[in-house]
Order: structure tokens, then C-alpha cells, then sequence
């Protein structure tokens, strides 16, 4: 059943739930994670999922991040309708419209920042030049072309983690959805990160949404959205 | 960043284990391609084209047994018969016993006509035949035994003999080149010195060669010669030459059957080795993995990936073991061609080396396959850990 409609307002849906609901099966046992999820979230929104743990704020991010399918109602972000998406169809769809920033960083080991980055990138088919060049910019927004050939273990978490945000964004995706993006930095780096994640938010248009435990990470979105038990319990905005 | 340099930083991701499996894969490709090597030479062996109409007629009782010479007029009067040779194996060395080669007391006057194919006839003058027949303390010599010992048409050759209790010295009267660098290490002196030299060989010779004039026409002969001698003091035993050399094979046991053995349980070793490997490689990597898919990697162009890492690993391993079985078939050529003729001929086949690559393609494909394919249907988050 449909619980209440969350609408945060603003502009063009971006992502639009429908009744979404998610279960995982232990053996005969059903486990219900989410329930009756209704939810507009416009395009150029901030968004931080909240929730205590178990709440179904992770998996929700995974549903609309296209990496997980939910078992009931429907899920349309950037304008397709996941359900009717294939898995290499819904790959391909990840890589144009989404792009992922992980607690710990997630980087590749054996490359350095820059083929890190390029990742992404070489199932585009963008040439040669043009993946340089796109690297180069997003290197530079994040401010670690001085470190571009640098492996992770050569980096800072901070470092690092900009560098997954230069990964997430190389693309030019309209959706980037973090999970616990600052969980495994210092306050100073997940100031700094989150400053970050704010520009791409304000200058560049990004739709974000970012699950967090952290309320001084979550005073950063534009509005928060609370889960209890697997169902939609409030949203707030912040005011900043 | 070019998709093999990907695959090629994963694999290097832990250099020990890398080392380690190329290592393991060099040295069971290297042992399958040379065990195979040996079989097909020893099949070259008993297969030999040019002995298609050509027999050997011994004493029954084994190859240290002698016949009369004077068998030779009755085989000459078959009427299958081309041509007969009476060859007697010597077994003599040249200065130290470990300097051993193929040496036999021939029929000088038919030696070239029976074995025409292997002396190849055609570089050797009518002069150069003549004047080894003339000088009964003449020999000839493959091209491969003169310039592994430096000799030249008319240097001398002194033998020491094992067998018979002689030490010919011989002159050396013709150098021939052959199709078969194992048809090269051997040297020819004439039958007529031997007994000359031993008196118990008067009369005697070890087998006769003899040349029939169609392959057809010799299952009839062979019955034919070992009826009539049935029930004598010498029984013969008339058989093909590639059963002849068959017998010689055979003294090693069933070695095909040994090979084949031996390359069945390395294949499955390094299977299992290979198997164990990329699995634990993937399996550290299930993170990885799963982000590789969230960035929109499909779960397809995932497994390509690992499978060209394991078939890269194995195809660098696979070359490297045919490579040094290359060079170590050379060596074995150089060494021990000329004690024991066939090896003369060992070599790494380009089939034996194609077979041992894709071999190792095959067990990297199969190797690679299961745990990679089981990593990419895993749950993107279940990879990622991240069930909130």
C-alpha cells in the first residue's frame, strides 16, 4: 500500500517512486526492508537520507542508483523507467546518468589517480584525447592535478576521496548518490568533501543524494529525508 | 589507459602470485611440449615414409644372433626383391667412449641403392661411390657426424670397437648430406673388413636389408623367407623396417602410454593450480567488482575482463614454456643427437606448440571462467557491502 507522498517541490522530477517496496529472502523467511515508498525529488536537489541503522536508507539509495531492483512499484529516474531496464541496459544507463562516491573510496589500487578516474570513462566510447582532456577538468575541480599520477596509497582519505568524486562525476552524470561519502574521514577532510559535494550541488546542477549518520554532514543538503522501519517518516529542509 | 594495460596492472596487482603461476605454467607446458616432442620423434621412428618398401631379415632368436651370408642369394632370387644390403651393427667409438655414434660394416656395393633416400643420392657423384667401393678401408660419413668432429674427405678414422675386437682405421671417402639430420650421424665401412678382422664374423653378418620392389609385394615375401628357413639352425625373422625399429622403441616399455600419462596429470595439476589462483585473485577483488558494474561495467564486458587477465596469464606462461622447450630441444640435438640417432631429430613441432598454447588457453578460459562468471551474477550489493 502507498504510504503518504513526499514531494520536496522545485523544478522537474528528477526521481519519481511510485508505491516502492523491497524484501529480501532468509530461506522461506521474507524480510521486508522498505515499504510503500512514494517520493519526487526534483532535478538539482541535495538530498541526505537519513535513518537509524536497518532504517532501508542504503538500499533505497541502491534502488534509485539503479543497482538493485526494488519487488514492488514503480522507479523512474533521469527519465527511464528502471523496471523495464535489462541488466546491460541498466548498465549503460548508470554509466550516463549516475555516479557513485562509496565510504571507503573504493579506488582501484593498481591505478594511479588519473586511470582511476579515467575508469568510467573507457566504456563511453570517448577517444583517447577527449577522455584526457574530461579527466584533466575534473582533476581540476577537485584540485588534485598535482597528484594526478599518484596511486591511492600515495593519497590522503581525503585525496582519495576526492578523486572517487572526480571518478563519480567524469561522466557528467545528473544524479551522484553517496553513501556515507565522509564516514571514513577526519572532520577536516569531510569538511572539505563536503564542501566539494556543495559546488557540484550549487555550480554545477548536480542532483545528490547522500545517506549519512553524520547531522553536521547532513546540514550540508538542501533538504533531509528521514526513514523509520522501512517507510518514509519526514522531511525537513535545511535552512543554511 | 588502454584495456590491456588494465588487464595487465590487475594482473601485476600482486606480483609474487603472478610470478609464481607463470612460473608453474612455464614449467608444465614446458614438460608437456617436450614429453609430446619425444613421442612424435620416436613416432617419426617407427612411421619413417622412406621405409615403406624396405625389410630386414634377422635371426629369430635376436639381434646378438648372426646369419649366414650366404642367405643373401636366396633373398636376391625373390622376385620381389630390388635390391639386398648385409649390415652388421659395430658399436665402435672415436677417441672417448662418451663420443658415440651410429657406426655399421655394410655391403659397399649396394648400400646406396638400398638406402637411397637417406644418403640422398643425388649430391654424390658416381667417382665419389666408386672410390669408397674401391678402397675397402674406406668409409662415408654424415654431414652432421663430420662437423661435430671436424673431419674431412680423406682424414682418418680410427675406431675403437666394443663388440668385436678391432680397431679399424678408416679413410674417409664421401661426406653425405641427408633429408633427416638423424640420417646424418652414422658412419659406413665395408662388411668385408670386419670379417677380415674377426674371424668368427667369417661368413656371418647381423641382418640383411633388403629392398622390395613395391610395398605390396611384401607381406608375401616376408611369409615367404621366414617358411623357408622354419626348422633351420638359423630361423629368421623377417619383418618391415618400421617394426624393426618398433622393437627398438618398444625396449623402453609402453612410453606413449607413460607420456600420455604424465601430460594428463600435469594438465589437471595446473588446472587445479590455475583454478585455485584466479579464484582467490577474484574473490579479493569482489569489491572491486561490484564497483566496476555500479559505474555501468555489464556484468558481460566484467567477465571479459577477468577472462582475458587468466588468458593472458596462461598465454605468457604457455609461450615462455614453449620457448624453453624449444631451446632445450636444441640443446638435446646438439648433445645427444649423436649417440642416439633419432634424437638428431627432436624437435618442438609447430603442431606440438600450437597444441600446448591452446592447451594453455583452454585451461586459462576453464580456470577463469567459473569463479569470474560466479563473481559477475553476484549482487552488485552484495559486493559492495552495503545492505543499509
Amino acid at each position: 500500500m502507498a504510504g503518504d507522498r513526499f514531494d520536496l517541490g522545485g523544478g522537474e522530477p528528477i526521481i519519481t517512486l511510485r508505491d516502492i517496496a523491497k524484501s529480501y529472502w532468509r530461506e522461506e523467511l521474507e524480510i521486508p526492508v522498505l515499504q510503500g515508498i512514494d517520493l519526487e525529488i526534483p532535478t538539482g536537489a541535495y538530498i541526505a537520507l537519513m535513518g537509524p541503522s536497518g532504517s532501508g536508507k542504503t538500499t533505497l539509495l541502491n534502488l534509485l542508483a539503479g543497482i538493485d531492483r526494488p519487488t514492488g512499484g514503480s522507479l523512474e529516474v533521469c527519465g527511464h523507467e528502471l523496471n523495464d531496464l535489462d541488466d546491460d541496459h541498466l548498465a549503460a544507463w548508470r554509466n550516463a546518468h549516475v555516479g557513485f562516491i562509496f565510504q571507503n573510496y573504493n579506488l582501484v589500487p593498481v591505478l594511479n589517480a588519473f586511470e582511476n578516474v579515467e575508469l568510467p570513462l573507457l566504456i563511453t566510447g570517448a577517444g583517447r584525447g577527449e577522455r584526457r582532456d574530461r579527466v584533466d577538468h575534473v582533476l581540476q575541480l577537485v584540485n588534485l592535478m598535482d597528484r594526478k599520477f599518484n596511486y591511492p596509497r600515495q593519497l590522503s582519505g581525503g585525496q582519495e576521496q576526492r578523486v572517487a568524486i572526480a571518478r563519480a562525476i567524469v561522466t557528467d552524470p545528473d544524479l551522484l548518490v553517496a553513501d556515507e561519502p565522509t564516514g571514513a574521514l577526519d572532520a577536516k577532510n569531510a569538511e572539505e568533501v563536503l564542501a566539494l559535494m556543495e559546488r557540484l550541488n550549487t555550480e554545477l546542477g548536480k542532483t545528490i543524494v547522500m545517506v549519512t549518520h553524520d547531522p553536521k554532514a547532513a546540514h550540508h543538503a538542501r533538504h533531509q529525508i528521514h526513514l523509520e522501519k522501512g517507510v518514509l517518516d519526514r522531511t525537513v529542509e535545511v535552512n543554511r | 589507459m588502454r584495456w590491456l594495460a588494465l588487464i595487465w596492472k590487475s594482473l601485476m596487482r600482486s606480483k609474487r602470485r603472478t610470478l609464481l603461476i607463470v612460473g608453474s605454467l612455464v614449467l608444465s607446458v614446458f614438460t608437456v611440449a617436450v614429453l609430446q616432442s619425444l613421442l612424435t620423434t620416436l613416432n617419426a621412428v617407427t612411421d619413417n615414409p622412406n621405409s615403406s618398401n624396405r625389410l630386414v631379415v634377422r635371426h629369430k632368436s635376436g639381434l646378438t644372433q648372426m646369419l649366414p651370408r650366404a642367405y643373401e642369394a636366396y633373398l636376391r632370387q625373390q622376385p620381389e626383391v630390388e635390391t639386398v644390403c648385409a649390415l652388421q651393427w659395430f658399436g665402435g667409438y672415436y677417441q672417448d667412449p662418451r663420443n658415440f655414434f651410429a657406426n655399421f660394416a655394410s655391403d659397399e656395393a649396394t648400400l646406396f641403392e638400398t638406402f637411397r633416400e637417406e644418403f640422398g643420392t643425388a649430391g654424390i657423384t658416381e667417382a665419389q661411390m666408386k672410390e669408397y667401393i674401391r678402397d675397402g678401408a674406406g668409409c662415408i660419413v654424415g654431414e652432421s657426424l663430420a662437423k661435430k668432429n671436424g673431419w674431412k674427405v680423406g682424414d682418418v678414422v680410427p675406431l675403437t670397437g666394443t663388440i668385436f675386437p678391432i680397431n679399424p682405421r678408416l679413410t674417409i671417402r664421401l661426406i653425405f648430406k641427408s633429408p633427416k639430420p638423424s640420417d646424418e650421424n652414422v658412419l659406413h665401412f665395408h662388411t668385408k673388413l670386419l670379417e677380415e678382422g674377426v674371424p668368427r664374423m667369417k661368413g656371418l653378418v647381423g641382418s640383411f636389408w633388403v629392398r622390395a620392389h613395391r610395398p605390396e609385394d611384401i607381406p608375401r615375401f616376408l611369409e615367404r623367407v621366414d617358411r623357408h628357413y622354419a626348422n633351420s639352425a638359423y630361423e629368421t625373422l623377417t619383418e618391415t623396417e618400421n617394426s624393426f625399429n618398433l622393437a627398438f622403441v618398444k625396449m623402453l616399455g609402453n612410453i606413449g602410454a607413460i607420456i600420455q600419462g604424465i601430460t594428463a596429470a600435469v594438465v589437471v595439476a595446473i588446472l587445479i593450480v590455475t583454478g585455485n589462483t584466479m579464484a582467490t585473485a577474484i574473490r579479493e577483488r569482489t569489491t572491486e567488482i561490484a564497483v566496476f558494474r555500479a559505474m555501468g561495467f555489464s556484468a558481460g564486458r566484467v567477465l571479459s575482463l577477468l577472462l582475458a587477465e587468466g588468458v593472458l596469464l596462461v598465454g605468457v606462461g604457455g609461450l615462455l614454456g614453449v620457448l624453453l622447450a624449444n631451446l632445450a630441444a636444441n640443446a638435446v640435438r646438439g648433445t645427444l643427437g649423436a649417440a642416439m640417432p633419432f634424437f638428431a631429430d627432436f624437435a618442438i613441432q609447430p603442431a606440438t606448440a600450437m597444441a600446448c598454447m591452446a592447451g594453455a588457453l583452454g585451461i586459462g578460459v576453464l580456470a577463469t571462467f567459473i569463479p569470474a562468471y560466479a563473481a559477475t551474477r553476484r549482487p552488485i550489493t552484495e559486493g559492495l557491502r552495503a545492505v543499509g
